[in-house]
């Protein structure tokens, strides 16, 4: 990097907000460290850090957490991180409006801690949300359990601010719960993962705190009856907040009973009657079908729930997460599981089984009866998948993983209306180039 | 644009009816005048051509045909827009889709049902319904609106308070792209590789292409309802109630206010069972469980009666909830009868805003010389002041559109928006700046050249434009056809 543009950096951001060389070390992605990481405190700073970037033709790297720094492929140069970790404002709450704006790099825990204090919270609840932020959390469309009633950041997004790499401030939506003026910019920002601008502001709707909130757990002998609860639950009065479903691995890591098939694992929120009575039924249903001891699990679970497969493995050496039909879930991560065993390999399931959407982790040891190839049973895994109409996507694995299996589905046709934005909003390739899917 | 020339029509009108059939392309202007306009009356704009394609194949070779000749070309689901969406270009073809109306499946299991774009809103609920489902979004108009229309202005109903607006309820879309080529976007299940190509043709009014299927959620209907009705005896109390009830943690399924001129409006037509001399009421409807249903209710009725509601009742039962709706949902239908025209106007404000903002329109609205009617969705601060006025009265329909751009400064003023759920279209493309700075539009023009890029897909929406070449002017007011039918509705 040249020493022009690191003086330049410096002079922006003030020298204490820009790291180098050894500083760097929480910034290196799949052994490849940035030239540097500079860390801006205001909007005008990130135009001026994306100025300088984009003059010198080196790709830049928006960080918010780095809890999803690793999905999709490292940019093929290094480049500049540039960390949202100071732009931390609560800009505003008005609670009758049920609307809040907030800089990027707020933690979702953070934000969540003030909005409680005044009887609100922002309805989603993303894995590791101590080190997520709001901006990490929008470009990596992070969501948890609580997704099934309240949906994911497409949901609860109705405005964002991005500096796009030509520098440019936008703002997309706006500050109020309806509002179709203009195209849906938000929507596109949302699971962009960094490689169409950077955001460093968004609106949210939030919602009041309900009266009460329960976990609720039960064991099952047989995945597949657990997968049978799902669909009753389904079709039965209930309002859950969550449905979750873990095979035995992962429920013996969320702490939920060991040695068993599987457990279902039910929130329900709202009036303290509607909680009890639904606790209530939940246990008449599952035990009508298999599922024992229902029981509640502490306020803690929660956090466990969607990382339960990862945990349950360790240091996984891969992570492929899919979205299904719901009613494909259970056969997957049955046949998925087994596809796996015969390859030697030990994996952990967890789904948002109401969704569809499942993560499965692969153990690091494999019992090898033969030559485990990992490859082989991540790309047998997303064959499956799409043989159910679902898609899949690979969270994490090693880089030489990576390149035996893509990250990503292909997106079809529908890639190169993906590829023409691209080029629209970044026309140098500046903002993450290589990462995302179509070669975006 | 100008008129095609005879001859080059002649042999385009062939070309369009070996694609689709002769008896299904229209060019006698008689006909074509029945597509001149939307439900915006006010704006008129003669096509060519209507044709009605059955299948995406016919959707996709109009439009390479279009590309071809370099005709521009429009969607057009039932015509109920509010903003002019669907206007053609001067000369170009109208695509109805109104023949491409099918549920072509519908999956209870995983709730999701797959349906033609030209498929009535309200039909779709009554599909599903026997097996205890419903498509949430419930536009206003929804006994005739389509729901590739309401794909389009990612519409908005009563109900969308705690259910979300159309885009929270659809996964997929199969697209005939505006060069022709046919596309699906998303699918059914609720991830797909890359960006949110549904979120962001949602809502693109027909500037992204034409929507040939559609995968939507269906939803369980909630096992208990509870209406409540309010009456206040000023309308500053009816919009402190709101905030109240918001304050009290509850986020019912519907809060619509309806003032003192509605009211009466609604009473003269229909005898919906409002207290004529109230200044405003509130309908708020409850749903979900029936366990803590009561206890819900009593909060909405406490927060009502603390803002100075003098009377609150909740519907015996369904025949008295049914006759409350009505009053909300045909109160467009009531001013066709107390004026020979009006116009609706769609913004939205921060919930806390409302007082201030309710009197400032009727301000607004008087210092016109004009009267107004507000019936809207309160509970998202989605306004909708209904401007009355007589067409043939010179200048009168000038003073209406000033008095609407004045409104809508007034929403952006205080940090809303000038569309909750009706479009830009053509009636607001000149509104944008109001609260889009130029690097906003910008950017959105540079998505629209992503999808759009010859510009022959519905020219002339949304982006601000100093001229428009619809005619604007007084015409004959006409009511809508659902309006003249005062909008029974279901529920
Ligand atoms: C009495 C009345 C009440 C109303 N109440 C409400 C309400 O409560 N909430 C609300 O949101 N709206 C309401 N509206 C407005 C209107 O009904 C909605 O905007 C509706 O979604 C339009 O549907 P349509 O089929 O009539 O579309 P059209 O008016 O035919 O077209 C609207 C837009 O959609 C585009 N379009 C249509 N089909 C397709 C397709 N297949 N693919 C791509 N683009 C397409 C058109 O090009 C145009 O831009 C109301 C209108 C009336 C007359």
């Amino acid at each position: 990097m040249p020493d022009a543009l690191l003086d330049g950096l410096r002079g922006l951001v003030g020298p204490a907000n820009v790291l180098t060389g050894i500083e760097l070390g929480p910034y290196v992605i799949e052994g490849r460290t940035p030239d540097a990481a500079v860390f801006p405190r205001s909007v005008a700073e990130v135009v001026g850090v994306l100025a300088l970037a984009t003059e010198a033709e080196l790709p830049v790297v928006p960080w918010g957490g780095g809890t999803a720094a690793a999905v999709g492929l490292p940019a093929a140069r290094a480049g500049i991180v540039l960390g949202l970790s100071r732009m931390t404002r609560l800009v505003e709450h008005e609670p009758g409006d049920l609307t809040a704006t907030v800089e990027a790099g707020v933690t979702v825990a953070g934000l969540q801690s003030a909005l409680r204090a005044r009887g609100q919270w922002l309805s989603l609840d993303p894995p590791d949300a101590e080190r997520a932020t709001v901006g990490g959390v929008v470009a990596a469309d992070a969501s948890g359990p609580r997704r099934h009633l309240y949906g994911t950041p497409r949901d609860l997004l109705i405005g964002v601010t991005v500096v796009t790499a030509e520098g440019a401030v936008v703002r997309g939506g706006g500050k109020v719960v309806k509002n179709v003026a203009g195209y849906d910019l938000p929507k596109l920002f949302i699971g962009s993962y960094g490689t169409l601008g950077v955001v460093v502001e968004a609106t949210v709707k939030l919602r009041p705190l309900p009266d009460a909130e329960r976990l609720v757990c039960a064991s099952f002998d047989r995945l597949k009856d657990a997968g049978d609860a799902v669909r009753a639950l389904m079709s039965s009065d209930l309002v859950p907040n969550a449905v979750e479903l873990l095979d035995g691995a992962a429920a013996a890591a969320l702490g939920a009973g060991a040695g068993l098939g599987a457990a279902l694992v039910v929130g329900f929120d709202g009036l303290d009657e509607q909680v009890v009575w639904q606790c209530d039924e939940l246990a008449r249903l599952v035990t009508s079908l298999g599922g024992r001891d229902p029981r509640a699990l502490p306020p803690e679970a929660w956090a466990r729930l969607a990382p339960a497969a990862r945990a349950a493995v360790g240091q996984p050496v891969a992570v492929m997460s899919f979205a299904l039909l719901p009613t494909q879930v259970t056969e997957t991560m049955e046949q998925g599981a087994n596809a796996a065993r015969a390859r030697g390999f030990h994996t952990a399931w967890a789904a948002h089984a109401s969704v569809g959407v499942v993560s499965a982790a692969i153990a690091p040891e494999p019992a090898r009866p033969e030559p485990a190839p990992l490859a082989a049973v991540l790309a047998e895994w997303r064959e499956m998948a799409h043989a159910g109409g679902g898609r899949a996507t690979l969270e994490w694995a090693p880089l030489a993983v990576k390149a035996q299996v893509p990250v990503w589905d292909d997106p079809g046709a529908a890639g190169r209306i993906m590829q023409r934005i691209k080029r629209e909003f970044d026309p140098r390739n500046v903002l993450n180039p290589g990462r995302f899917v179509a070669g975006i | 644009m100008a008129a095609l020339a005879e001859f080059r029509k002649a042999s385009l009108r062939r070309e369009l009816e070996s694609i689709v059939g002769a008896s299904a392309v229209l060019t006698d202007p008689d006909e074509l005048l029945a597509y001149e306009s939307d439900g915006l009356t006010m704006l008129r704009a003669l096509a060519d051509f209507v044709v009605f394609p059955t299948s995406a194949e016919h959707v996709s070779a109009v439009v390479r045909l279009a590309n071809r000749e370099g005709v521009p070309f429009v969607a057009r689901g039932a015509g109920t827009g509010l903003s002019g969406g669907c206007l053609p270009a001067e000369g170009g073809i109208v695509v109805s889709l109104m023949r491409m109306n099918r549920v072509l499946e519908v999956d209870y299991e995983n709730q999701i049902a797959v349906v033609e774009p030209g498929l009535v809103n309200l039909h779709l609920s009554w599909a599903v319904g026997r097996r205890g489902y419903y498509y949430a979004p419930d536009p206003s108009s929804q006994q005739a609106c389509t729901v590739g229309g309401n794909i389009a202005n990612n519409s908005g109903g009563p109900h969308t308070l705690k259910y979300g607006v159309t885009t929270n309820h659809v996964l997929g879309l199969e697209v005939v792209m505006p060069d022709g080529e046919i596309v699906w976007l998303g699918g059914r299940t609720r991830a797909s590789a890359g960006y949110d190509l549904v979120g962001v043709f949602v809502g693109s009014e027909g500037t992204f292409g034409v929507a040939t299927k559609i995968v939507v959620r269906i939803l369980k209907k909630p096992q208990a309802v509870k209406t409540v009705l309010a009456v206040f005896d000023e309308i500053d109390q009816a919009s402190a109630a709101v905030s109240a009830i918001i304050a009290r943690g509850l986020v019912p399924a519907a809060v619509e206010m309806i003032d003192q001129l509605t009211i009466q409006a609604v009473e003269d037509a229909f005898d919906c069972g409002y207290p004529r001399d109230a200044a405003a009421a509130l309908l708020v409807e409850l749903d979900g469980l029936t366990v803590g249903m009561e206890a819900q209710a009593e909060r909405i009725v406490q927060a009502c009666r603390d803002s100075g509601a003098r009377e609150v009742r909740t519907a015996r039962d369904e025949a008295e909830r049914q006759l409350l709706w009505k009053g909300r949902k045909s109160a467009f239908g009531a001013y066709g009868r107390i004026s020979p025209a009006y116009m609706v106007m769609d913004g939205v404000i921060p919930r806390t805003k409302l007082p201030y903002v309710l009197r400032r329109v009727n301000d607004i609205v008087a210092a016109h010389g004009l009267r107004v009617g507000n019936v809207f969705h309160a509970g998202d601060g989605n306004l909708h002041p209904n401007i009355l006025y007589d067409p043939r009265r010179a200048g009168e329909e000038a003073r209406v559109l000033a008095a609407g751009a004045a409104i809508m400064r007034l929403c952006a003023e205080v940090g809303g928006s000038i569309s909750g759920e009706h479009g830009i279209g053509l009636e607001k493309a000149d509104f944008m700046p109001f609260i889009f700075s130029p690097d906003d539009l910008a950017l959105m023009q540079r998505l629209k050249n992503a999808f759009n890029s010859s510009g022959l897909c519905n020219p002339g929406k949304i982006f601000p434009t100093s001229k428009s070449c619809a005619e604007v002017g007084p015409a004959a007011y006409r009511p809508h056809a659902i309006e003249e039918k005062g909008l029974a509705q279901r529920f």
